[in-house]
């Protein structure tokens, strides 16, 4: 009998020989921060939801450099006006800078990031240039008030919160920059979760004592802050059309889906419909996911969104959408047909087979193989502490997934971590500069994990832009290399920021031809260009 | 009810006596909601006639509607041994009896007069759960829609089932069925692995039982392990290829694990096997969607909403239906399914996730 071999079958058989883990968990050295949530029987809800990472260059050294975001201090006898304990050093955020040899050391205090304040429980972080000085920005959302942190350019930030207006209010979650009206300056976009406080908490689950669904409290809205490029930002959320939206939103991602030249944005909510807020050009946003076909699955039912990534993962140059949720519901992949619509693809793509069982928060979508297609990576825990005790066929603590992509369908690959976790936050960057594309999760009353990419074969091209007529960082551009198309961002996952290079897996290509769309509008084109290297591309002056 | 029929009954007698004057005075109060001197007037004629059944009767339905079921018995008794033959004695007994829990001294009355309710619940009573269940069916089948029968005869039902269980799970502790049957309590209280433990070792004994893969396939679709559901759920469709929901639930494992083709297959074969169920149907049309079938799935979808109109899955089904009109890029009807589904939603609320 000749037995066939189907395309999915040899992936199977390719699979078991390289059965090697893409990543090694390595520890961090010089990094001994612990997320403090501070979880207590009273259940408030804040506790299970931080916290972010950011992947960035503080010092423009060259190498990746981590910002962590702590919780604060939660005792049961919470009340409003709350105070998370954040002068103490177990409860503060640090940065940590990177050495040469690899290792990090804490530089928080010099840097001027100690004391957050303690009215603020941390939740995420966004990096961008807002200024266009050539040093990135860090902006840390809170429960409570935000902080717009200024890089001074001598490894020292500043708190400009109050002079830029972007103190914002209410419980923020994911945030990030991009530059909606392509004016060269950074704006900044905040999710809010939902209208919390401690004196407003509830407690669910019957005897059980669980964290309440968010539909228990009120939904809020998103905010949206336009850089007039003073140092000061104008909130511009109700004239945009964010106020008259309100969500339960914890992640967000910018793309232009519809390639009309401006940034659009995903916003993924939990237990509702999902948003996307299509850039009219104009200053102002419409709200079109349910029309679109991004806003619910093929069932037309809500998701508990999370996190989210919107990058082309089947390289037809189009943004998808993916965005992370709990168990019983599939991760949403939201296939963009072009022309403004998407499909709803979990179940086509593998995606809802290797998800179903799963709660995802911090996701993106990096070719990590450098096989020239981009791959998933989720951390991923359950929101219920005690959820095992309520469904013996749920999971806390969990592996990450890492989910290989095949010409677009997705397969499940031993990420390396062995040991399960109450992973959160994620951040995606190339940590060590060997062209691999490298993971940091944060975790719950843990210290954050770094998967270390062994680097297992393949050409690649790492882009860093530098705009002149559009933003410095170049945020927003459309970068295609070898055809393969990604959309410049640092933000996306859940409450973190990823390193603002871009990478390119080139299989066995050598040679590159990049082309770039900048956000002002400028096309620019390299062609031969060399694999295997560390690129800046900077904006032609004139187009 | 009980005045109502008291008062139909004497309708027929014919005083002839003083006893029969006090009687009426005894009717006359029960008009009046005089219990007491009901009582007393009954009494009256019971003293001046021991012989006379009717008396009796009245004295015992004046207990009865003063709630004293206890000191009704008598009276009622005693109508009896005079005339063994009136109905309405064994009535008002049969219920005095039940009501003070002499379930089984009731049941010959009620059985006499076909008072099937109030029989079924001595049964009950009683322990004859195969007699209760008989009752209630009867009962049901003349008032379906009271509410108490309702709860009655699936009352009955559940506690002849958990005494086949327990019966079985004593008698037979190892055999298939034991273990099925506590796999089946285990579902329940949502305790996976125990049920799974459980119909494995079922199937060990009796690989070939009707409905063990089919429900330990539930157990693992409970759990998300798409592909052991779908073997479970093949393996029942190759015992039972008759079963339409053994087809429905291999195409639904198929489908959540994105083999839309396969899924097509099995779920048209459902269709085929027990048609018009909005369920394979729904799932018959998300299949062809995802498998290219646009005919199909449109087909499908149409006859759900059809059949259903203002629930979850027909909501879904217009959902569906807009999805697959706006990638036809027929825009008109996309949207027209568009507001169905959204009207749909803002009256039995959006679809949940599993």
């Amino acid at each position: 009998m000749v037995r066939r071999f189907t395309r999915r079958s040899l992936l199977s058989l390719a699979g078991m020989a390289a059965a090697a883990p893409i990543f090694e968990v390595k520890p961090l050295r010089g990094i001994d921060f612990i997320l403090q949530n501070s979880p207590t029987a009273k259940k408030f809800l804040i506790e299970t939801m931080p916290g972010g990472v950011a992947l960035f260059d503080y010092n423009n050294d060259g190498l990746l450099d981590i910002f962590l975001v702590n919780g604060g201090r939660i005792t049961e006898a919470l009340h409003v006006p709350e105070n998370f304990d954040r002068a103490n050093p177990r409860y503060w955020n640090r940065l940590y800078r990177q050495n040469r040899d690899g290792s990090f050391r804490d530089v928080t205090q010099a840097a001027g990031l100690a004391n957050v304040g303690n009215g603020n429980y941390g939740m995420g972080v966004a990096v961008g240039d807002y200024d266009n000085d050539g040093y990135p920005d860090l902006f840390v959302t809170s429960y409570g008030k935000n902080v717009l942190y200024h890089n001074n350019g001598d490894g020292t930030f500043t708190d400009v919160t109050a002079k830029a207006g972007v103190a914002g209010g209410g419980w923020s979650v994911s945030a990030g920059f991009f530059d909606y009206n392509n004016d060269g300056l950074l704006d900044l976009f905040v999710t809010r979760y939902m209208e919390w406080d401690a004196d407003h908490n509830k407690i669910c689950g019957g005897d059980w004592h669980t964290y309440c669904p968010p539909s228990v409290f009120p939904a809020t809205t998103c905010l949206l802050y336009r850089n007039r490029g003073d140092g000061t930002f104008e909130d511009v959320s109700e004239r945009a059309g964010f106020t008259a939206k309100k969500g339960r939103a914890l992640g967000v991602a910018f793309a232009d889906y519809d390639g009309d030249g401006f940034t659009d944005i995903f916003v993924s909510n939990d237990g509702m419909q999902q948003y996307l807020f299509h850039n009219n050009g104009d200053g102002t946003f419409n709200e079109c996911a349910l029309e679109s076909g991004a806003a619910l699955t093929s069932d037309g039912k809500g998701l508990s969104g999370m996190g989210t990534a919107f990058q082309d993962y089947d390289n037809d140059g189009r943004p998808d959408v993916i965005v992370t949720v709990l168990p019983r519901e599939l991760y949403g992949l939201y296939h963009n047909d072009g022309a403004g619509a998407f499909t709803y693809q979990s179940l086509e793509t593998g995606l809802g087979a290797l998800t179903s069982g799963s709660s995802g928060w911090g996701v993106g979508l990096e070719d990590f193989d450098n096989d020239g297609w981009k791959d998933l990576f989720v951390a991923q825990s359950h929101v219920l502490d005690n959820v095992q005790q309520i469904d013996a066929s749920l999971r806390y603590k969990e592996l990450p997934l890492l989910a290989l992509n095949h010409s677009g369908h997705f397969e499940r690959a031993n990420s390396g971590a062995t040991t399960p976790i109450a992973a959160r936050g994620a951040a995606f960057g190339d940590i060590n500069n060997d062209g691999f594309m490298d993971v940091v999760l944060t975790t719950l009353g843990g210290p954050p994990m770094l998967l270390l990419n062994r680097g297992s074969g393949g050409h690649w091209l790492s882009i860093m832009l530098r705009g002149s007529r559009s933003n410095r960082d170049g945020y927003g551009a459309r970068v295609s290399v070898n055809g393969q198309i990604r959309f410049a961002t640092s933000a996306g996952s859940y409450v973190s920021a990823n390193d603002k290079r871009l990478h390119f897996g080139l299989r066995t290509a050598e040679k590159a031809t990049v082309e770039i769309l900048w956000p002002s509008g400028t096309k620019q084109s390299l062609n031969g260009v060399r694999a295997d290297q560390f690129l800046e591309i900077r904006e032609p002056e004139h187009p | 009810m009980i005045r109502l029929f008291l008062l139909a009954w004497l309708a027929g007698q014919s005083p002839s006596s003083e006893a029969m004057q006090h009687i009426q005075a005894g009717l006359e109060a029960r008009k009046q909601h005089q219990v007491e001197t009901e009582i007393v007037e009954f009494r009256k004629a019971t003293e001046l006639d021991p012989t006379l059944a009717d008396a009796f009767v009245n004295l015992g339905a004046a207990y009865m509607e003063k709630g004293d079921y206890g000191v009704a018995i008598t009276p009622l008794k005693r109508a009896l041994e005079i005339s063994s033959d009136l109905v309405v004695a064994h009535q008002f007994l049969g219920y005095a009896l039940l009501e003070q829990g002499y379930a089984a001294e009731a049941i010959p009355h009620l059985q006499r007069v076909g008072a099937l309710d109030a029989l079924g619940v001595a049964q009950i009573e009683t322990g004859q759960l195969n007699e209760a269940v008989a009752s209630f069916s009867a009962a049901f089948s003349n008032r379906p829609n009271d509410p108490d029968l309702q709860y009655y005869l699936g009352h009955a039902s559940g506690l002849l089932s958990k005494k086949s269980i327990d019966t079985l799970l004593a008698t037979h502790p190892d055999s298939a069925r034991a273990h099925q049957a506590l796999a089946e309590n285990y579902f329940v209280l949502r305790q996976m692995p125990q049920a799974e433990k459980e119909y494995l070792e079922a199937l060990r004994l009796r690989p070939d039982l009707p409905s063990l893969h089919l429900e330990l396939g539930q157990v693992y679709a409970n759990s998300a392990q798409w592909p052991k559901a779908e073997t479970e759920f093949r393996a029942e469709a190759k015992l039972r290829p008759g079963s339409a929901e053994a087809a429905y639930r291999l195409g639904a494992a198929l489908l959540q694990q994105g083999k839309s083709r396969d899924a097509l297959v099995e779920l048209k074969r459902a269709n085929e096997l027990k048609p018009e169920m909005p369920e394979t149907l729904y799932s018959l049309g998300k299949a062809a969607a995802l498998a290219g079938d646009n005919a199909t799935a449109e087909q499908s979808w149409l006859k759900v909403v059809e059949l259903e109109k203002d629930t979850s899955i027909a909501a879904q089904s217009h959902f569906g239906l807009a999805g697959l009109y706006r990638k036809q890029g027929k825009t008109a009807q996309a949207q027209h399914e568009m507001q169905e589904f959204q009207k749909l939603q803002s009256t039995i609320g959006p679809p949940r996730s599993e």
